[in-house]
């Protein structure tokens, strides 16, 4: 039966072994430098960081299929909508009549796919470096609310089961003759009979696992809010705080002009 | 000398909400420590409601109205809520893969869950889960995930998830009825353990044979009331348990040869009524 | 009917254990409408069931965590709109509560809220993104027809996002509701986690944890 979901990756490098929040405000930075620096320069040695952080996670290859699955398409279209009519447009590049490619369009394009870039960099980074439980334990040992963490944890579960479940429902209504390919129509109305089952099937157990829950002492106030201890130190705490503040900095150099 | 007993109900009538009838018309009846009682009775019969109440399901989780003087440990149930009640109480339902948090990925941290709820320290939260799986057998799964487990041995996870609280009473919703025969069995040893280092059972169950075998005593409910109440033999000569719930295999058996009641409920005394016959 | 009810709901355990199970629906539909190759998103529905059936919490919630998620396991990008998702479930159980989903023909107005909360938090955060794109085709082809029109780029983000959203909106409403319809009657009262406005005490009272 499936397990947690998770893009964890099994490793011990000095990534891993840090704590999720560092890992967390070093993924929020860089992206938000990255979307707020002016300049090539910065986006792409945010991304070249980043980028030498994975490799030293041994994520990088993971990280490449994913980034360019992802961005392939959107990038395509924001080149033609981008060299088409960004606002700044002067350089025509490919001349077409009304519908010329212009070079600062063109540009643009490129910097919001390298910044985007950046962020699926970042977010993976973090991703393949932290177990799912260790975030949640941090969040509750800094104040979440443990039932949030459960809702959270127990979803990464929930997930590929119910994945499995449309796969198996996926499976039987089509022998029971329903068609799931052919025009549009024909696939549209095979939609319901395949989601319904899943959702009721979801939904038999919830007061079941509800009451059991309560039985077990599930929501008292007193919750022990420490299950394990996750390494922290006063360097990473230090690197968390300056890394925090790149970003009003960043925010305050561009407002005063940052080129 | 007068010991409190660990449940008692006197003229509890109960609703559920939106419901047309009670589901419990008018209990009383009181279950002293150390006992094993199993509660039988035809569906519907106000069995599982008779759980929820004492576990203060009924009325916190499903609304619906109460009335009648209900005590667990002494402490009304209306006063009490159902997790505040989960270290004194416990409640094994009949499901074996509902009862798991959903939220752990190995066995030992599942057992762990209740505890942490509670508050525990670390280290005494590690010495209960250990006691709790020793307790059920399952001491060499501690470390695999939960779903790989059996369906009686995920029962058996389900009970030790309750025992870790080092529950007085113990209340269970025909918990074997999923269960194969040998997963049963397993279940069932682990209960007459519990019974005989003082644990209080209250035992819902369908198995007549088993109920017959285990519990010195038993409650037949019917229609929310109870209709007999006392030891196996005595129960199930009634005429009225007859009808409403049926007869274990050996009492059927006594009485198609003829013998008289009160019929044999276990194989020994059957053995016994056939050899004097 | 005070609308501020719908907020007063505590969150008891049978909504925490509804959560996960909407985000689960939420990525079911997500999964079948990939496999049944539909061009439109269904990512939301779990989290507009999760609205209608058990109010403005539970779908903010059932949205949120799903997108955070998908956002961990999947896309990164997505992660961004979580508030969207908060947006979509807000709106969902105020329809939900208001009991637009029952009375016939008021679904429109569950689609209208879902399709008006969608479009306008995404616009800012798509700006902030993609230029103002999508990243839809459909889309974006008429974000470039809008600006070549003479519009200011954020009308052109606007009427971008609105033209993918209406219809995938729709299609997300009309498929929740009508799930909720198929719903055995128990499931449909089962999940009301409102203070009850006409509150009869204890009688109709549902879990408190």
């Amino acid at each position: 039966m499936a397990r947690g979901l998770s893009l964890y990756v099994e490793g011990d490098s000095p990534l891993h072994r840090a704590h999720p929040f560092t890992k967390g405000v070093l993924t929020l930075s860089a992206i938000a430098v990255a979307f707020i620096a002016p300049s090539w320069a910065w986006v792409v040695g945010i991304g070249l960081l980043v980028i030498c952080l994975q490799l030293i996670a041994g994520v990088f290859r993971r990280f490449l299929v994913v980034a360019i699955t992802l961005l392939a398409p959107i990038t395509v279209l924001l080149l033609i909508v981008q060299g088409l009519v960004n606002p700044a447009n002067r350089t025509v590049v490919v001349p077409a009549g009304g519908f010329s490619l212009y070079r600062e369009g063109l540009l643009i394009a490129l910097l919001t796919a390298a910044r985007l870039v950046d962020l699926i960099a970042a977010t993976f980074l973090f991703s393949f470096a932290t177990r799912p439980q260790d975030l949640a334990e941090a969040l509750i040992q800094k104040g979440l609310s443990p039932r949030i963490g459960y809702v959270v944890q127990s979803a990464l579960q929930i997930i590929p089961q119910t994945l499995e479940m449309v796969s198996r429902i996926q499976d039987a209504q089509r022998a029971r003759g329903l068609e799931t390919e052919g025009r549009l129509l024909t696939r549209a109305r095979a939609f319901i009979p395949l989601l319904l089952p899943v959702v009721l099937s979801s939904l038999v157990a919830t007061q079941e696992r509800a009451m059991a829950l309560d039985v077990r002492g599930f929501g008292l106030p007193g919750a022990r809010r420490q299950r394990y201890v996750l390494p922290d130190s006063v360097g990473q705490r230090v690197l968390r705080w300056a890394l925090v503040a790149l970003v009003p900095a960043a925010v305050v150099s561009r407002i005063l002009g940052w080129r | 000398m007068e010991v409190r007993p660990v449940l008692a109900l006197r003229d509890v009538r109960y609703r559920y909400a939106d419901a047309e009838r009670e589901a419990i018309a008018g209990v009383s009846l009181t279950v002293s420590a150390g006992e094993w009682v199993g509660v039988i009775g035809p569906t519907n019969a106000g069995k599982s409601t008779l759980c929820y109440l004492a576990m203060g399901l009924a009325p916190h989780f499903f609304g619906g109205r109460l009335r009648g003087e209900l005590t667990v440990f002494g402490v009304d149930t209306r006063r009490q809520k159902v997790a505040e009640r989960s270290t004194r109480v416990g409640l094994l339902f009949q499901n074996p893969f509902t009862q798991l948090s959903g939220a752990r990925e190995r066995v030992s941290e599942e057992v762990a869950f209740g505890p942490e709820w509670h508050g525990l320290p670390a280290d005494e939260v590690a010495v209960r889960v250990g006691e709790a799986l020793r307790l059920v057998d399952l001491e060499a799964l501690a470390e695999r995930h939960p779903l790989d487990l059996s369906g009686g041995q995920l029962q058996r996870l389900a009970l030790a998830s309750l025992l870790v609280m080092r529950p007085e009473l113990l209340l269970l919703d025909e918990p074997t009825s999923q269960l194969d025969p040998a997963g049963t069995n397993a279940l069932l040893q682990v209960l007459a353990g519990l019974h005989r280092s003082g644990t209080t059972i209250v035992m819902v169950e369908q198995k007549l044979e088993a109920v017959a075998a285990l519990c010195p005593r038993v409650v037949a409910l019917a229609d929310g009331r109870v209709i007999a109440d006392g030891p196996p033999e005595a129960v199930f000569a009634d005429p009225a348990v007859e009808e409403s719930t049926g007869l274990p295999a050996y009492a059927r058996l006594a009485k198609a040869a003829g013998l008289p009641p009160p019929w044999p409920v276990t194989v020994e005394a059957a053995e016994k009524a056939f050899h004097r016959a | 009917m005070n609308l501020l009810n719908a907020f007063k709901v505590r969150l008891n355990t049978l909504a925490i254990v509804l959560i996960p199970v909407c985000i689960g629906i939420d990525w079911a539909g997500r999964s079948i409408d990939k496999a049944l190759n539909l061009p439109v998103f269904l990512d939301s529905i779990g989290t507009v069931l999760g609205g209608i059936l058990a109010g403005p919490w539970v779908g903010a919630l059932s949205g949120f965590v799903a997108n955070f998620i998908n956002a961990g396991t999947v896309d990164p990008i997505a992660g961004w709109y979580s508030i969207v998702s908060v947006g979509i479930g807000f709106a969902a159980g105020i329809a939900g509560y208001l009991g637009w989903h029952k009375r016939p023909g008021a679904w429109v107005g569950v689609w209208l809220m879902v399709f008006l909360t969608a479009s306008i938090i995404s616009t800012p955060i798509n700006i902030g993104l993609f230029s103002g794109q999508s990243g839809v085709w459909f889309g974006d082809g008429i974000y470039t027809g809008l600006v070549k029109a003479g519009l200011p780029t954020w009308i052109a983000a606007y009427g971008d996002e609105a033209s993918v959203d209406i219809i995938d909106k729709l299609v997300t409403v009309l498929v929740a509701i009508f799930i909720y319809q198929g719903l055995p009657r128990r499931y449909r009262s089962l999940f009301r986690m409102y203070e009850p406005a006409d509150s009869e005490g204890e009688e109709r009272a549902p879990a408190r944890a």
